[in-house]
């Protein structure tokens, strides 16, 4: 089913545009921000100034005198009502340790930026003043930023109870590296370090708790991701049943991983409301947004290669700064990041090491890769470097190591079972989309007139999809599928939006699936009392896992209307046609709307052969996940592995050190676009992260662990005239394991984009033997280097 | 720092100078709003007056006469790109008004005023008016004072404070003959500008006979560095003068900016590199 035929009865596979569009453009969507309720109370928040510090005593009488004030909460109280808030993935789960993760600083303070106390106002103007008036007496102490030095054993723990600033530390081996290594032709190191740099959607976090006097329970509308499990994690910190506790998650604009759960706010707003018997409302601020971290890994990549470019081993020991301790799904990334090596390439001996360290940075919180972009950064900047050693072309380089595409379903060295894939395939397409060779001539031309044009590639594994055992990251999940008895049809699924457009790819499955027209469906999500239990979006699983389970629930309602049609019309229902709401059966006809009334007003007559009402629901639970521990004691969390590659083209100007990308050029494997329009937004935003990621976006700290970076002045995010010309090419290779091959969309493209980037930009001052590795390529970066480069060999005459 | 702010309107300029005379340290003088208007969202700035001058006739209004342009202080960005008055004589200010950041509702709201009593380091404006010999009228309650904007920058006792009100820029008019240029360097599309330079010149026989260039977004205010580059005078420009600006420049920045744009060092050296092309586009518009 499904295919793209414009002139085709069937929507999958069309550029169909957002059913849900509409509301976010033309300014009527409703944002939880834009909830209000009788009584409505605001709360601001304040946090350490401090990355590390006692807290001897707080002061709130001056707040609570201030008109307006209605309640001022301190850790200490807040610890009497509520409980510390379970992980999204605990770290015990991975070998790891765990800290106790409250809603409020009780005795210290382990990061710039940790709630401290919260004030509760009529007004926000008025908590926001009175929490200025709130005099914390601190005990400041030397903070850990380092993450080198925080593994030294001298190194003060950041969590007071541990024995060191290890979470964890795991190995990733496989086959026998050091003979492959000590066997090598050559063995190339690269040091790759990724910076810090975050996920900042437009509209940041908001919680609106509202107390319901007459149920005793709490509606807490919210910009949440996943709100079935965050309503089993309140249930914990609130110590109330989940039956008395109801999420809310409306439009939301845009998560990227930030909207994931395990936020002290999420907690605060309820028990706030709960003791103030009115709503609370807390919107963050950008400087609140710009507090969560990510991505910050030191990589010490080995690569052992023969003269021909072929890689033998891999060897990679690194380290991620994942900032203080957090209940949110955040420092797991760096687990990813090594599971995820040795990525698309065929190499079997493997020897990867992760340290993830806490440190009194702020925490982090999932971002957009999940990890499986720093993977794509470390590995593609390193076989870059690689390649530029051995002289070999980067294209031919990869294409020549990569898994071929009849060596799937593919076991990987740590233990994944990659689905399907055609990765030289794709990354060959992107390469003829953008004229790879052409641009190598051009390049050469640019060079005689002093303009130094870099080509750069990179490529993405990116695993779609993932569920972690005993955690509530699952990997199935469920729908509804309910026509009512006008025909119109109402999808409810267990996984939510984050604004990128997967309740339209459910409404065209769901379309063709039951044979209705699209403008006919309203797809409801995001709502824990209407939604049957899901796990809300992230990891790519939407469509995925709401696209297979509401199929599943759509064919058994159709398979209803098709009966009762059939017995309506007096034929055999082999007979009958059901498509775009038009029934048939030869040349009979029935309208769809009389044949659903019928179902549900005839019960005991013609409609008696089917069972009302006309609803379903329907589990789509994908293959090749698998949780039993191998003989290795590895498991594979991920049903499906998109992949994408990307070539950039940049033109660096050698006095400034600035880089204009010129052009960007991205094949991509999801397995099945069920909407390419949909697929290509994707990819398009995830090529922006990668542009900022890999330019401009940097969260900086000063010596005393203070975060300087706190408005978009100083984090520079690309704008649209930053983002040139992308080229958009398709080359899927359906998943055998899901519902029409579906892979996944929403993630791949970060770490491919951003390696591509910053090999094109070394590309370009190869004349000047200038390689940088240690991100972001800002423009006094390059320049630097230039400058270094040209001191150092001031004999080579350039430009 | 109040919760409770006042919001004042006077009519004249007097009522208004009168009123901030008698004003404690937390009045402020709001116009476009531009620059206050996010520190107040953020929190980092809670005045206890708000005094609107948008009702002062004396600050609106774009007038040539006398041989000098007079810009009212509250004439925003827009109309300065676009104003026929401004473009014809002095189009280099016109130009350098379409650099400001922050988009089109800045440039809407935004004034000129506002611009140059922020001082901000960074802003597009001042650049141009220095090398334009640009002056300011001051108004306050002890009289109205007429500073150039060299001296505006230079000498602390002309500070605005909150007493004063920037009522209008004087400038004189460019000669037809003037090549003119403003470079800007920005990272990205939404950064902040990290270098800019203004450039005048006049040349005759091709040879370079009157030169006036200023830096931006490098030192914590914009400076005029004509007088150092004063040895290109009598030259053609040739190749070997970017060695001379560039030797030049080094010795003036000593006190460069360092933020997350740049280093003091880089920015240092982006201070030649922009002063170069901006005197090369300004040549270049003579041909």
């Amino acid at each position: 089913m499904g295919n793209n035929d414009e002139n085709s009865d069937l929507y999958v596979g069309k550029s169909v545009r957002t059913l849900e569009g509409k509301g976010p453009v033309s300014g009527r969507a409703k944002y939880t921000s834009d909830f209000n309720f009788d009584g409505q109370l605001y709360a601001h928040i304040l946090r350490s100034p401090h990355a590390s510090a006692d807290i001897k005593s707080i002061d709130t009488s001056a707040a609570e005198k201030i008109s307006g004030v209605v309640k001022v909460l301190t850790g200490e109280e807040a610890a009497k009502y509520i409980d510390p808030i379970p992980h999204y993935i605990d770290p015990t789960g991975l070998g790891g340790k765990v800290a106790t993760i409250r809603c409020l600083a009780l005795d210290y303070v382990w990061c710039y930026g940790q709630p401290v106390a919260v004030v509760v106002a009529e007004e926000k103007r008025i908590a926001q003043y009175a929490v200025s008036k709130i005099n914390v007496d601190y005990d400041i102490k030397d903070p850990v930023i380092d993450p080198a030095l925080a593994l030294r054993e001298d190194a003060k723990p950041v969590v007071r109870d541990w024995d060191s600033n290890l979470i964890t530390q795991l190995p990733f081996s496989n086959g026998d590296p050091e003979k492959a290594i000590s066997s090598a032709d050559e063995v190339i190191q690269t040091e790759v370090k990724v910076h810090r740099f975050s996920t900042q959607p437009i509209e940041t976090r908001c919680y609106n708790a509202v107390w319901e006097a007459e149920t005793e329970s709490i509606t807490l509308y919210g910009t949440v991701q996943n709100p079935h499990p965050l309503r089993n994690v309140l249930s914990k910190v609130l110590r109330m049943p989940e039956n008395k506790i109801r999420i809310h998650a409306p439009t939301i604009g845009g998560a990227f991983g930030l909207k994931m759960h395990g936020h002290p706010e999420e907690g605060l707003m309820c028990i706030l409301s709960k003791l103030t018997r009115r709503p609370v409302k807390w919107v963050e601020s950008r400087e609140e947004c710009l507090l969560v971290g990510a991505r910050e890994q030191v990589h010490n990549v080995e690569l052992a290669v023969k003269k021909d470019g072929t890689i033998t081993a891999l060897r990679d020991n690194f380290v991620a700064n994942t900032g203080a301790p957090s209940a949110t799904p955040g420092w797991a990334m760096s687990f990813l990041t090594g599971l995820t090596m040795p990525g698309p390439y065929a190499v079997r001996n493997l020897d990867v090491l992760l340290s993830a360290v806490v440190t009194n940075k702020p925490g982090w919180n999932a971002s957009r890769g999940y990890g499986k972009e720093v993977t794509a950064m470390a590995l593609e900047i390193s076989i870059d470097n690689a390649a530029r050693q051995l002289g070999i072309d980067p294209l031919e380089m990869r294409c020549k190591n990569f898994i071929k595409s009849d060596q799937f379903p593919y076991d990987s060295p740590t233990g994944l079972i990659y689905d399907s894939g055609d990765y030289s395939g794709v990354l060959m397409k992107a390469a003829k989309a953008i004229d790879y060779e052409g641009w190598k001539v051009k390049q050469k031309e640019a060079l005689k007139e002093g303009r130094y044009i870099g080509i750069g590639i990179g490529f993405e594994l990116t695993p779609e999809g993932g569920a972690v055992p005993g955690t509530l990251v699952a990997g199935y999940d469920t729908s509804s599928v309910k026509v009512g008895p006008d025909g119109s049809v109402r999808v409810l699924t267990g996984v939510t939006s984050p604004g990128s457009g997967n309740p339209t790819g459910i409404a065209q499955i769901v379309a063709d699936e039951l044979g209705v027209k699209l403008d006919t469906i309203e797809v409801i999500q995001g709502d824990t009392t209407t939604c049957p239990y899901g796990f809300g979006n992230a990891s790519g699983r939407s469509t995925i896992v709401g696209g297979g389970s509401a199929a599943k629930a759509a064919k058994k309602v159709r398979e209803k209307i098709i009966k009762v049609a059939a017995a309506l019309m007096e034929v055999d229902e082999k007979t009958v046609n059901l498509i775009q709401g038009n029934i048939t059966s030869g040349d009979k006809s029935i309208s769809l709307e009389e044949v659903c009334y019928a179902v549900y007003t005839r019960a005991y007559d013609v409609a008696s052969v089917v069972e009302p009402p006309l609803e379903s629901t329907a589990t789509f639970k994908p293959g090749l996940i698998r949780h039993t521990p191998d003989e290795n004691g590895r498991i594979n969390p991920y049903p499906s592995y998109s992949n994408a590659g990307f070539i950039a083209i940049t033109e660096v100007d050698i006095e400034t050190g600035q880089t204009k990308l010129l052009k960007i050029s991205v094949a991509h494997d999801c397995g099945k676009a069920i909407n390419p329009i949909l697929v290509e937004g994707q990819a398009n935003g995830a090529i922006s992260f990668g542009i900022g990621g890999s330019m401009s976006e940097n969260i900086v700290f000063d010596e005393n662990g203070r975060q300087l970076t706190n408005n978009f002045m100083d984090y520079v995010m690309p704008r649209a005239h930053d983002v040139p010309e992308i080229l958009q090419s398709h080359h899927d290779s359906p998943n055998p394991v899901t519902y029409m091959g579906l892979k996944g969309a929403g993630e791949a493209g970060v770490g491919g984009s951003a390696s591509a980037i910053v090999n094109s930009v070394n590309n370009a001052l190869s004349p000047f033997g200038v390689l940088i590795t240690d991100l972001p390529l800002t423009a006094p970066r390059v320049w630097a280097a230039i400058q270094l480069a040209r001191k150092n060999q001031p004999q080579r005459k350039v430009a | 720092m109040s919760l409770y702010p006042q919001f004042a309107k006077p009519n004249t300029t007097e009522q208004a100078s009168q009123l901030l005379s008698g004003l404690s340290t937390g009045a402020v003088i709001i116009a476009g709003g531009q620059e206050i208007m996010p520190s107040v969202n953020y929190g980092h700035l809670m005045p206890s007056v708000y005094v609107d001058i948008n009702s002062l006739k004396d600050l609106v209004g774009i007038n040539f006469e006398n041989n000098e342009l007079s810009i009212g202080a509250l004439t925003v960005h827009r109309d300065i790109q676009n104003n026929e008055l401004v473009k014809e004589h002095v189009p280099l200010l016109s130009y350098a008004a379409q650099w400001v950041g922050g988009g089109w509702q800045v440039h809407n709201r935004g004034t000129i005023g506002g611009n140059i009593v922020s001082m901000h380091p960074l802003y597009d404006i001042i650049p141009s008016l220095l090398i334009l010999d640009a002056e300011v009228e001051i108004i306050s309650a002890a009289g109205t004072n007429r500073v150039s904007i060299s001296d505006l920058l230079n000498d602390t006792s002309h500070g605005l404070g909150s007493k004063s009100i920037l009522s209008k820029i004087i400038i004189k008019p460019m000669s037809k003959s003037l090549g003119w240029a403003y470079e800007k360097l920005k990272i990205t599309s939404g950064g902040y500008g990290s270098a800019n330079s203004a450039a005048i010149v006049e040349t005759k026989n091709s040879k370079i006979i009157s030169l006036r260039v200023s830096v931006g977004a490098v030192s914590p205010l914009p400076v005029d560095i004509s007088s150092s580059l004063s040895s290109l005078i009598g030259n053609e420009w040739n190749d070997s003068l970017n060695d001379i600006i560039t030797s030049k420049c080094s010795s003036l920045f000593d006190d460069a900016l360092s933020d997350q744009q740049g280093d003091d060092q880089w920015r240092r050296s982006m201070a030649s590199v922009m002063a170069i092309r901006s005197i090369k586009a300004a040549l270049k518009k003579i041909e």
